[in-house]
């Protein structure tokens, strides 16, 4: 009944967002300039849907009852036939997606200020060091040409800017 | 007579566009792209398009269409060989492959499976970039004369036709549009100047980047859901053994399923307007109930490769009319296409089809010109595709972060941006926990700024009376479409009957 725990606060906290959402649609100013349908309609009715399929989902995760209708087999089924994506079953490994979450946090942090490609360097050899460190020198080749190499095909060749940070004296 | 000859300065001009040295090798590039990305585990065609779009920020937009569409077939190819050599689909269309192409290849026919799969998919992809060049303008015209409570119409046919198909649960499928929605309002509105939900934030006056939503939502969430195995797992794939020839057996038994498929795919993906998940599921359906050879299907039968496979690129073809004449996209990859379109600058829709034909005859022609391509790159140099599989997740994974980072950072240069891609990227995967579909959240962003416009619009002409959609008999028409994909199990009935034709199979 784990899942059915996960769904019930999922659908509360989806009836938050609507309801946040909602009121906030209700606080958006009228423009000077009066219009058939102000900038705040739209909004408002968008909230009130999500508002009505929030509750209608929370009422579906916490009446009890009977069971729906579909068997499980069924509905995978049909997940299959409309090509819903896989449901994810696997026990998560919570450390090592903390792990990743911090990476990630970590890359968007320094982005700009050590640049592309220092930053790329480091990160790809943090998580090489951290989920497999058989194959260090490969990996520390497709980590320089990822983010050195990669940086002056991208600034040289295909024009778009990315942040230089520490390393701008070695531009051109 | 006349349409004859507007048809034939139509393709002339296209190839007149497409092959220029630059283009030729965009479009090449785009494929070979492409059909990387289908070939590598846990990157579906959605992803890989949402990654590789800032690769076009720097070209004119014919040639970054050219790219994008290469890309797009490339990925729908690619997919099927993972299905073949490792039982793993690629994309959710070619799940069904799975089915008797892992069969065919572990009887030692993988070559002719592939075979199978690359040439019913280039005979279906010419079939609807045909179609496409015969009907588009016919659909365009039609289209150019929608007023705005048409299209208003149009688009909420659309978004519940897709959203009713998204998902196990029609209300988180609706849930996940509106939330697309709710994101599209974000920013100034552009009518009356009043900002809205921008919270002070300087860089949020412009909306919510789709980039950051789409790269977060598919790229950054396999990412988490893939987590769980990043520590050495391997891939076992099998060998392709003996030739990739098909015998006259194989042809013979390879035409009659590559037709019907074909049919099946064009109609559900370009006038049903359903993704080719979908349409590879009913070519599946099909051959079940009307192949010569149908007890064999599921053990390795080739109808039950060439089907499918040319049904899911008739489909992709199919779902491009919608997106090139109406302006609608028909399923998630095409919203990605669409949200990079509205970023060049371009609003896809019967005027751009009748206004910028040399962009979109352009592209059709480099659709032709891209498959003959995939099919010279595919059959030849499937070895060299098989051995991508060797590559270790746990790098794969650190080269998708690498790759959204720089995407989207390419956008507004803007370092809030990639805190909030990350965000979405938790979202993503809280999402996928709870099986509550993403791609209804693309489709909502890329359409609801224009949906809102479209009903303002359509409001001021009435003045203020909501009648004006049901007064309007196209627009009823669609609105009742609507109303029958969300109310009525008529898509539950075919999927019912699906399910049947489909019988014992195991599903994915």
């Amino acid at each position: 009944m784990k899942e059915n725990r996960e769904e019930r606060i999922a659908s509360i906290v989806l009836i938050i967002f609507s309801a946040v959402y909602l009121t906030s649609a209700f606080f958006i100013p009228m423009p000077a300039l009066k219009q058939q349908l102000g900038p705040g309609a739209f909004p408002i009715t968008v909230g009130f849907a999500m508002l009505i399929l929030g509750c209608i989902y929370a009422w579906q995760q916490f009446r009890g009852g009977p069971p729906p209708k579909e068997t499980e087999e069924e509905i995978e089924k049909r997940a299959a036939i409309i090509g819903a994506e896989e449901k994810i079953e696997k026990k998560t490994d919570l450390k090592t997606m903390g792990f990743i979450l911090g990476l990630m946090l970590l890359y968007a942090f320094f982005f700009e200020i050590l640049g592309y490609a220092i930053t790329t360097f480091l990160i790809f050899m943090m998580g090489v060091f951290y989920l497999d460190r058989r194959h260090l020198v490969r990996d520390g080749v497709i980590a320089v040409i990822s983010s050195f190499v990669l940086y002056y095909i991208f600034t040289l060749l295909l024009r778009v800017q990315l942040p230089a940070g520490p390393l701008k004296f070695l531009e051109y | 007579m006349d349409f004859l000859a507007n048809f034939w300065s139509n393709v002339t001009l296209g190839f007149g566009v497409a092959v220029t040295p630059f283009h030729l090798l965009l479009c090449f590039v785009g494929v070979f792209l492409g059909t990387l990305i289908g070939v590598l585990p846990g990157i579906g065609p959605m992803t890989g398009v949402a990654l590789l779009i800032p690769l076009t920020f720097g070209l004119k937009p014919n040639a970054a269409i050219i790219l994008m569409a290469g890309i797009y077939y490339g990925a729908m190819y690619g997919g099927s060989t993972t299905s073949i050599l490792v039982n793993t689909p690629g994309e959710s269309s070619s799940v069904v492959t799975c089915l008797d192409g892992y069969e065919m290849a572990k009887k030692g026919r993988a070559g002719q499976a592939l075979a199978a799969a690359a040439i019913g998919s280039f005979i279906a992809g010419t079939f609807a970039t045909l179609m496409l060049m015969l009907f588009g303008p016919w659909v365009a015209g039609i289209a150019l004369n929608f007023g705005p409570p048409e299209f208003f119409s149009l688009m909420v046919a659309g978004l519940t036709v897709v959203t009713s198909l998204a998902g196990r649960s029609l209300v988180k499928a609706l849930f996940a549009t509106l939330f697309g929605l709710a994101i599209a309002t974000m920013g100034i509105d552009n009518q009356s100047g009043v900002p809205r939900f921008v919270f002070n934030n300087p860089e949020l006056m412009d909306g919510l980047e789709f980039l950051v939503v789409a790269i977060g939502l598919f790229a950054l969430c396999e990412v988490f859901v893939n987590v769980a195995d990043l520590k050495g797992a391997v891939m076992e794939r099998l060998n392709i053994k003996g030739s990739l020839w098909m015998s006259r057996e194989d042809w013979k038994r390879f035409w009659p399923s590559c037709i019907r498929g074909t049919l099946a795919g064009f109609f559900v993906g370009g006038i049903a307007g359903a993704g080719a998940a979908v349409a590879s599921f009913v070519s599946y359906g099909l051959e079940k109930k009307s192949s010569k050879h149908r007890d064999e299907l599921g053990h390795g039968a080739i109808e039950g490769v060439t089907g499918p496979e040319s049904a899911n690129n008739a489909a992709a073809g199919g779902s491009l009319i919608h997106l090139l004449c109406l302006g609608i996209p028909g399923s998630g990859t095409t919203a990605i296409m669409l949200g990079a379109l509205l970023m060049i600058g371009l609003q896809p829709g019967p005027l751009l089809f009748i206004q910028q034909p040399d962009f979109v005859w352009g592209l059709i022609a480099s659709m032709y010109i891209g498959n003959a391509m995939l099919l010279v790159l595919n059959l030849p140099l499937v070895g060299m595709w098989v051995k991508l599989l060797d590559i270790p997740l746990y790098l794969l994974m650190l080269f998708i972060i690498m790759f959204s980072f720089l995407g989207v950072y390419t956008v507004n240069n803007s370092v809030q941006d990639l805190f909030l891609m990350v965000g979405f990227g938790v979202i993503g995967y809280l999402m996928k926990r709870l099986d509550i579909p993403a791609a209804p959240v693309i489709l909502g962003i890329v359409l609801g700024k224009l949906m809102e416009e479209k009903m303002r619009q359509s409001l001021v002409i009435s003045d203020g009376s909501m009648m004006i959609f049901i007064s309007r008999p196209i627009s009823l028409f669609l609105l009742l479409l609507a109303v029958v994909a969300i109310t009525n199990p008529y898509w539950k009935q075919i999927g019912h009957g699906v399910r049947r034709l489909f019988g014992g199979a195991p599903a994915a």
